[in-house]
């Protein structure tokens, strides 16, 4: 097993993350859950994981990041996600360009320099619109596992345009196309289609520099990679691990404070 | 560190001394004018502890909250010991405003109002003089009398003596060795105070050894720093605050003016602030201002910290963006609502800001 050199936490709205590095800032080990509204308990559940698994972390650097960063008091350092997020993946995927990061509550557009440096960035936090309860609330309205959402939106031949970019309002309007007869996977793409305007709309306001990146949860939604490669005639890059960017940049920070 | 009174002592003892009050909207009036005629200017900038709802009755949803606090708050009562109210037409949500509270509200204070030119032309230059002397005129309809004679150059001539002070605290602002909030609370008690106690508390600032240059420097632009617990959050995220493009705060350094006539000497003041984006001032002049302001401070980066809905400020932003960026200025744009405290939205940006520049 290889030793532990330092952790990162993010401590999301929708889910929380751990993760652990060795000295080469290798991502070894990880534990991601639903988030716990009680996030103290849920940190010192992660915390005993990694020391039955890594021995005392005493002398292991710990840094915390996400909208509960200030609630991790065991952390040494808490750093907002924007610069973790970019820490983290320009370390895997080894590039400057522009990271699209999705979460469960807020969404954000970086550019990121040489080093993993931001250069700018733009966030949506005000609105559920743009971001991935958008996805999540459509999904239990018209019954389709979160999981398969990408899938049944691809399978679409055609697209039902949802006009409306509020979630409350969008949800009405699918209500109604749904009582219309119109079938589940062309609603679902529209739906899709209409967040990536968003981002796209965000990703304009700071200038699109090369390559594309997606992290974050609604990264692993294929209709999300697809749609955004459409619209804005860039490939899309995956992390390994795209939910766990934000942790694994505040455990390379941790590493490179020491 | 000075011990500052609050907005309702210093109204109190004011009253006390046979003095009357005049609650006044931002951002632009002749203070000295109200003083001449016995008021104390006492500003109004959207108290945040205001129940909106009761605003909200008057107002469109997409009105600013200073606006649709300062009506909430009159409309609780928050202004009952003023006499009167100065809405100066600052933008078009002060102009509504003060349509609302003539034509509907009809609060029991008197309610006046101050036409702004957008400009800096001549004819606005005259235009603003005409303003005033109509607002004089209204002054004395209204309180029955004229300033007794040397009121209205004394009163000139104390604003002037305050606005001076207020420059010099900026000078000085490394040498007093007060941290940004402390900072800002002075210079906003220009809000409230009256000039000759706000003169006074200069005087008694000791300049010492320059503060320490810890924390990465930064330059705040916006209306108002409300909450002023932003002061803090600022300094714990490892910042502070340099030089600012407040409406509260620089752009409202008036300069003394030279006429002999009163009432184009309190224009000459007027128009002497620097470029504003309610005035109408072009964005060149607003991005050389600043510039300026950067090369002097040192600062890393600007922050733009705007009212929600602050259509004046709004308008500008894209393009004092792109000018100051273009000059390798970082800046950040970030949007609050009036309330009790911050979003931990906002202190996000904000410290990602700060992580970006540092
Ligand atoms: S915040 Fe902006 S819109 Fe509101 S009163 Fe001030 S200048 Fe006008």
């Amino acid at each position: 097993m290889k030793a532990l050199a330092a952790l990162g936490i993010d401590v999301g709205s929708s889910t929380c993350k751990i993760v652990g590095v060795d000295e080469s800032g290798e991502l070894i080990w990880h534990l991601l859950e639903q988030a716990d509204p009680r996030a103290e308990d849920q940190v010192q559940r992660f915390l005993k994981a990694a020391e039955q698994k890594f021995g005392p972390l005493k002398a292991v650097p710990f840094v915390a990041t996400g909208y509960g960063r200030k609630l991790v008091k065991d952390a040494a350092k808490n750093i907002t996600e924007i610069s973790c997020h970019a820490k983290g993946v320009y370390h895997e995927l080894q590039k400057p360009g522009t990271l699209v990061d999705i979460g469960g509550q807020d969404s954000k557009v970086i550019v990121i320099g040489a080093g993993g440096r931001v250069v700018d960035f733009a966030m949506n936090d005000k609105c559920a619109a743009g971001t991935g309860r958008f996805l999540e609330n459509t999904a239990g309205r018209l019954h389709v596992p979160l999981e398969a959402l990408g899938k049944t939106a691809l399978s679409a031949d055609r697209e039902e345009t949802i006009s409306s970019t509020c979630t409350v309002f969008a949800e009405s309007e699918i209500i109604s196309l749904v009582a219309h007869g119109v079938a589940v996977e062309p609603i679902l793409k529209g739906l899709h289609r209409s967040l990536v305007s968003r981002i796209v709309a965000m990703i304009r306001s700071v200038g699109l520099v090369s390559p594309l990146m997606l992290s974050g949860g609604v990264a692993r939604n294929e209709a999300m990679r697809k749609l955004l490669e459409e619209e804005t005639g860039e490939k899309v890059h995956l992390p390994q691990y795209p939910q766990l960017m934000g942790a694994y940049g505040a455990a390379l920070i941790g590493l490179k404070n020491g | 560190m000075i011990d500052l009174p609050s907005r309702k002592k210093v109204i109190r003892e004011f009253q006390k001394k046979g003095g009357k009050i005049a609650a006044v909207l931002p951002i632009r009036y002749p203070r000295e004018l109200f003083r001449a005629f016995g008021f104390l200017p006492v500003e109004v900038w959207g108290p945040p502890h205001a129940d909106v709802t009761l605003g909200g009755s008057h107002l469109q949803s997409y009105t600013c909250d200073i606006v649709r606090n300062a009506v909430s708050f009159l409309l609780s009562g928050g202004l009952d010991r003023t006499d009167l109210i100065l809405v100066p037409h600052t933008c078009d949500s002060l102009q509504g405003m003060g349509s609302v509270l003539l034509d509907f509200v009809h609060p029991k204070q008197k309610v006046l109002t101050l036409y702004h030119p957008r400009g800096v032309r001549k004819a606005d230059f005259d235009f603003l003089t005409e303003e005033l002397k109509r607002l004089c005129g209204e002054l004395s309809d209204w309180t029955g009398g004229e300033p007794p004679p040397g009121a209205f150059w004394e009163a000139i001539y104390r604003e002037e003596t305050a606005d001076r002070a207020l420059a010099r605290l900026y000078r000085d602002r490394e040498l007093l060795g007060l941290s940004d909030r402390e900072f800002y609370r002075i210079v906003r008690s220009r809000e409230f105070l009256p000039a000759e106690d706000f003169i006074e508390n200069e005087k008694k600032l000791a300049r010492r050894e320059k503060r320490s240059t810890s924390g990465v420097p930064i330059l705040l632009s916006g209306i108002v720093p409300e909450p002023m617990d932003l002061f803090d959050e600022i300094e714990t995220m490892g910042a502070r605050v340099v030089a600012d493009d407040l409406a509260c705060g620089t752009r409202r350094l008036y300069k003394s003016g030279h006429s002999e006539d009163p009432f184009v000497r309190m224009a000459e003041r007027l128009f002497s602030a620097p470029p504003d984006p309610t005035r109408g001032s072009p964005i060149s002049e607003r991005a050389d201002h600043l510039k300026n302001l950067i090369r002097k401070s040192g600062a890393k980066g600007v922050l733009i910290y705007d009212v929600k809905f602050c259509e004046p400020e709004l308008f500008d932003v894209p393009l004092l963006r792109k000018k100051l960026e273009a000059e390798g200025t970082p800046v950040n744009y970030v949007e609050f609502e009036m309330g009790k405290i911050l979003s931990q939205q906002t202190l996000t940006r904000i410290e990602a800001f700060i992580e970006m520049i540092g």
